[in-house]
């Protein structure tokens, strides 16, 4: 279950201060498939950020399974992804330096899974890029990359996935092949899902809809 | 751990052609410390390893005069007390000329000739060719054996005679190694006869130049005996060496030299250090994404710094043994190069101690210059993934940089001091680099703000040269730096060069004489003014001369006890060569007393050199006491006179009033001015050998060849030095233009779209580097001006003269090798399409 109370996040731009989430309460139960939906610049990157510990709350808390991330050191943070939370982002940001099966693999290296080997091979086989494995991320083409993202998001059986605008970067037919594979993954394997879209017909595949406003959650349903 | 190495060694894979750069800093930084410190360890073991090899003999007693019967007795006496003396000789050493007899060929060379007895030698190796070892009889009967060199430039063969002062030798063989080696600078190649030979060919007659020496073998340390020799030996102008003493003061000044030749390697590796610390902060830069991902699925930072400094140590462990192997090649260079130089049984391997030297320095400095940037990587948040924020954090200095620069900083020191093998001279090295590198620096500071200034002047594209050098996170100082300070060591030294030769040059100096003729008797002196009135025209300049030495100084005899007195025993106690005038030569000054009148002296006066008044302790007015012949002469101290050496044909040490020692038994030298060819000179050197055998020759010309070969090999060698300097600085070059390259490619971008041609692009980029050679060759040549007017003004005394040759092509080549090297590795920017350039950005 993730637990976000009161959470604000102010940055300084040039001489101002700019708030980008502005006192946003939320719960999301576990296994739930949520979309996190609104403008650009509404702070739906934030909080998904804020949810994984990739960035701290200027005030308020967030709590993952009962933790309060919001106060565990940064190696801690790092801890609670690799053993909790998967990520996939709107550019997929797969490392330049490695092939496709060891950005698969750097996950559960770090955690020091013993069938690491095994595991990712079957997560290329589920994402059907097998025969890709030995290629380097600009070997690929987006489509292709983002696959190698969800499955490399999956290595380490994660409770929780976040991701942010997946298919933001992807034409509309492998953005619906990569939005069925997340959803069949979140469904095969009972995690609980956080998309951020600003693409409306994609929000409503989601089981709840949250949209924000200037920072703040404007409707929750 | 198996997640570290994992990403450890995939991120060498893919990384090792960004990584080059920072593996050629190492390698070239080891090599160069591992080579210098390589050649001058071999050299060491070559010359000053075995000193009893070098000595000939476990300890020897010297004199400059036949030993007097007093002496010897006292000798004999003191040795036979112990019983570890096994073996004794006597050895007589001069040098002389040799020509031979019935050849055409009208040659004569000047030889290092040794009078030897058996058994000789008492260590060491004297060795025939093949292997064979030297035969005594080879010298009975007036035999010679000679270096291989003599026949060749004298033209004989072995069986030939050549003639030595008044006898002639038949040439019986030559050595292919003798002992006592090849060490050390000698005039002439190596002759030995029989001592009782020196009597019978005459050269004793000029017994002053000759030098003797007893040498003794022994069946134990030999320490306790020398000091009681000299103990005993204490008043007189014998000096008694032991072989251990030798060892140990060869050993001392070859570890000096070699922990001073490690700290230039040293600077050369730290070089390579700021090339690796621009390629660290490049590298974490370009990482900056990774590692958010990184950070992003999990990995701790501490995790991930560790990534990296295996990779750094990796690479600075294989940077290194390239290293080792760079410095091999340049040993093997150096044998190809200056074998002749160099002793024949050096070695030219490096020993695994010097090499894990190396490794452990390389490694080490990978280390202390890419822990600072490597620490930023703590500060790159993973939330830059989903906001592309600048991540200031990473400009900042925290305490724990500020604790990590402290500690790079005492590590450095560390390295220096090891290296230096002295806590001052290490601590002297590096505040010395630091005070230059921020003179440097500033200097850089000064002209790019000068660059600034002008910049409204230029075109279009010198305009966005100039801008370019002012780009965000631009290395324009730190390449001026560097770039700067090789140009400097290799233009200083140049300068240098150039000063010293016009010293030495015989069109410009006249007063240095052609020829130089010594030994000549009072009865040869009109013949022999004849013999070169007619070879060149003119009379030779000839001055009396009478020997005499130093028996007491204010009465009292000289205190050898002294240790500073004892020091300067050779110049004290030698002989020397005194004349008589009544002026003062063109070359001399009075800094203290008066000259004298032309009237002959009522008490016996005499003028001494600045230098050896000091040594002496003496001014005007007081009295030296001097032998010659065996009679006791006191002569006044009139006044103390300075000699300038670079207008002198003679310098006399000691000049008496006339009136004195014209009745004193003496010879005269004898000097030519006159410009001649040299086969001319030859010519008249052999006509005045063949009618005067106890006449000396010096070629002066031949001595400064000598001279100024040595020089260009000195040169040679410190340029070599300088070079690699400008290596690094190149190297740092490249690693700032990658650094500062993706601005480059997203401007050009830019540029191309609003319309800019290749041309113009092409402009920019040779302006840009073009104008940043020109600066560091600006600051290369005015340091080293100042370096080499400062150097020859107040170290060697010389007349300096600025080079504006030197200076300028300085300044061109420095600029022309910074704009190929900074045009070449941006070249490819020119061919980017701009659009997917700022599409990615």
């Amino acid at each position: 279950m993730i637990d976000i109370k009161n959470v604000t996040k102010t940055v300084r731009s040039g001489t101002e201060n700019l708030t980008i989430l502005d006192n946003v309460s939320l719960e999301i139960p576990s296994g739930q498939f949520v979309a996190v939906t609104g403008a650009s610049g509404s702070g739906k990157s934030t909080l998904l950020g804020l949810i994984a510990g990739l960035d701290a709350p200027s005030s308020g808390e967030v709590v993952i399974d009962g933790e309060k991330i919001t106060a565990m050191s940064e190696d801690d943070l790092a801890t609670l992804r690799s053993e909790k939370i998967g990520f996939i982002f709107q550019s997929f940001h797969l490392i330049p330096s490695l092939t496709a099966f060891e950005n698969i693999l750097i996950p559960m290296e770090i955690l020091g899974l013993k069938d690491a080997k095994e595991r990712a091979a079957k997560l290329l086989e589920d994402v059907e890029l097998t025969n890709r494995g030995h290629h380097y991320p600009s070997e690929l083409s987006g489509g292709e990359q983002q696959r190698i993202a969800i499955a490399r998001a999956f290595a380490n059986r994660p409770m929780i996935l976040l991701a942010d605008e997946p298919t933001g970067n992807l034409d509309s037919k492998n953005g619906n092949h990569i939005l069925d594979l997340m959803i069949g993954l979140h469904q095969k394997n009972e995690v609980t899902l956080v998309l951020v879209t600003h693409d409306i017909n994609l929000a409503a595949k989601a089981q709840r809809q949250i949209r924000l406003r200037d920072g703040r959650v404007l409707s929750d349903n | 751990m198996q997640f570290i190495l994992n990403l450890t060694a995939r991120e060498i894979r893919s990384s090792w052609r960004r990584l080059l750069f920072f593996f050629l800093c190492i390698a070239i930084g080891v090599g160069s410390i591992v080579a210098l410190r390589s050649l001058v360890h071999n050299l060491s073991r070559a010359v000053g390893g075995d000193a009893r090899e070098l000595l000939t003999a476990d300890f020897r007693i010297t004199s400059a005069a036949d030993f007097s019967p007093g002496d010897l007795s006292k000798i004999d006496e003191i040795i036979s007390k112990t019983n570890i003396v096994d073996g004794k000789n006597e050895i007589l050493e001069t040098s002389a000329m040799a020509r031979p007899v019935n050849s055409s060929r009208k040659t004569l060379e000047f030889v290092s000739l040794k009078g030897i007895e058996p058994p000789f030698p008492l260590a060491g190796k004297f060795q025939m060719p093949d292997g064979k070892p030297f035969d005594f009889k080879l010298l009975e009967n007036r035999g010679a054996v000679v270096a291989p060199i003599l026949l060749e430039e004298l033209g004989v063969k072995i069986g030939g005679k050549i003639a030595i002062g008044e006898a002639e030798f038949i040439i019986r063989g030559v050595f292919d190694e003798e002992p006592g080696g090849s060490s050390g600078f000698r005039l002439g190649a190596r002759v030995f006869i029989e001592k009782k030979a020196f009597e019978e060919a005459g050269i004793l007659q000029n017994r002053s130049r000759v030098t003797r020496r007893l040498l003794y073998r022994t069946l134990e340390n030999p320490t306790a005996l020398v000091e009681q020799l000299r103990e005993n030996l204490k008043g007189s102008t014998l000096r008694v060496q032991s072989y251990r003493e030798t060892q140990e003061r060869l050993g001392e000044q070859f570890e000096r030299t070699e922990n001073y030749l490690s700290l230039t390697g040293l600077l050369i590796l730290v070089l390579g250090g700021v090339g690796v610390w621009n390629v660290a902060r490049v590298f974490v830069e370009q990482k900056r994404k990774s590692v958010a991902v990184l950070k992003c699925l999990g990995a701790s930072g501490t995790k991930i710094i560790t990534v990296y400094i295996f990779q750094i140590l990796i690479l600075g462990l294989v940077g290194s043994l390239f290293g080792v192997f760079l410095a091999q090649l340049g040993l093997w260079l150096a044998r190809l190069n200056f074998n002749d130089a160099l002793p024949k049984a050096m070695s030219y391997s490096i020993s695994f101690a010097t090499a894990s030297q190396g490794v452990v320095l390389g490694i080490l400095i990978s280390l202390l210059f890419s822990a600072l940037p490597l620490l930023q990587v703590r500060n790159i948040r993973p939330s830059l993934l989903l906001r592309d924020e600048n991540n200031e954090n990473l400009r900042n200095l925290d305490w724990t940089k500020w604790i990590f620069g402290l500690v790079s900083l005492l590590g450095l020191l560390g390295l220096a001091v090891w290296q230096a093998g002295s806590f001052v001279v290490g601590s002297f090295f590096l505040v010395g680099l630091g005070i230059t590198a921020l003179v440097l620096y500033v200097s850089a500071s000064v002209l790019t703000r000068l660059l600034k200034r002008i910049k409204s002047f230029g075109s279009f594209s010198i305009r966005q040269a100039i801008n370019s050098l002012y780009r965000p996170g631009n290395q324009t100082r730190i390449i001026l730096l560097a770039v700067g300070l090789g140009a400097f060591v290799v233009l200083a030294v140049q300068s240098l060069q150039g000063n010293l030769l016009r010293e030495f040059d015989l069109t410009r100096n006249q007063n240095l004489p052609s020829l130089f003729f010594i030994d000549i008797q009072k009865s040869q002196v009109k013949a022999f003014q004849s013999v070169v009135r007619k070879a060149i025209g003119e009379d030779a300049e000839t001055i009396p001369t009478v020997r005499a030495r130093i028996s007491y100084v204010n009465g009292k005899p000289i205190d050898y006890e002294n240790r500073e007195v004892r020091q300067q025993q050779g110049q004290i106690g030698r002989e020397f060569a005194v004349t008589y005038r009544p002026t003062l030569d063109d070359n001399e000054s009075l800094i203290q007393g008066v000259w004298w009148d032309k009237e002959d002296a009522k008490v016996p006066e005499v003028s001494v050199e600045e230098e050896m008044a000091e040594r002496l302790k003496i001014s005007a007015g007081d009295s030296i006491t001097f032998d010659i012949s065996g009679r006791q002469l006191t002569a006044q101290v009139a006044n103390v006179r300075k000699l300038d050496l670079r207008n002198t044909r003679t310098a006399f040490i000691f000049v008496f009033r006339p009136g004195v020692l014209e009745n004193a038994p003496q010879s005269f030298v004898a000097n030519v001015l006159k410009r001649i060819p040299a086969n001319d000179r030859q010519r008249l050197q052999r006509d005045i050998v063949d009618k005067f055998p106890n006449v000396q020759i010096f070629d002066v010309a031949e001595i400064v060849k000598v001279f100024q070969n040595l020089l260009e090999n000195f040169v040679l060698a410190i340029s070599f030095v300088g070079g690699f300097v400008i290596l690094s600085g190149i190297l740092i070059l490249i690693g700032s233009v990658a650094l500062t390259k993706s601005q480059r490619v997203y401007e050009n971008a830019i540029l191309k779209t609003l319309g800019a041609k290749r041309l113009t692009l092409s402009t920019i980029l040779f302006a840009e580097y073009g104008i940043l050679g020109t600066m560091a060759g600006v600051i290369g040549v005015f340091f080293a001006t100042v370096l080499s007017f400062a150097v020859s003004k107040y170290v060697l005394d010389i007349d300096w003269e600025f080079d504006p040759t030197l200076s300028f092509l300085g300044i061109l080549i420095t600029a022309f090798l910074v704009m190929i090297v900074g045009a070449v590795s941006n070249f490819d920017v020119l061919f980017k399409k701009p659009l997917s350039t700022l599409r990615s950005q």
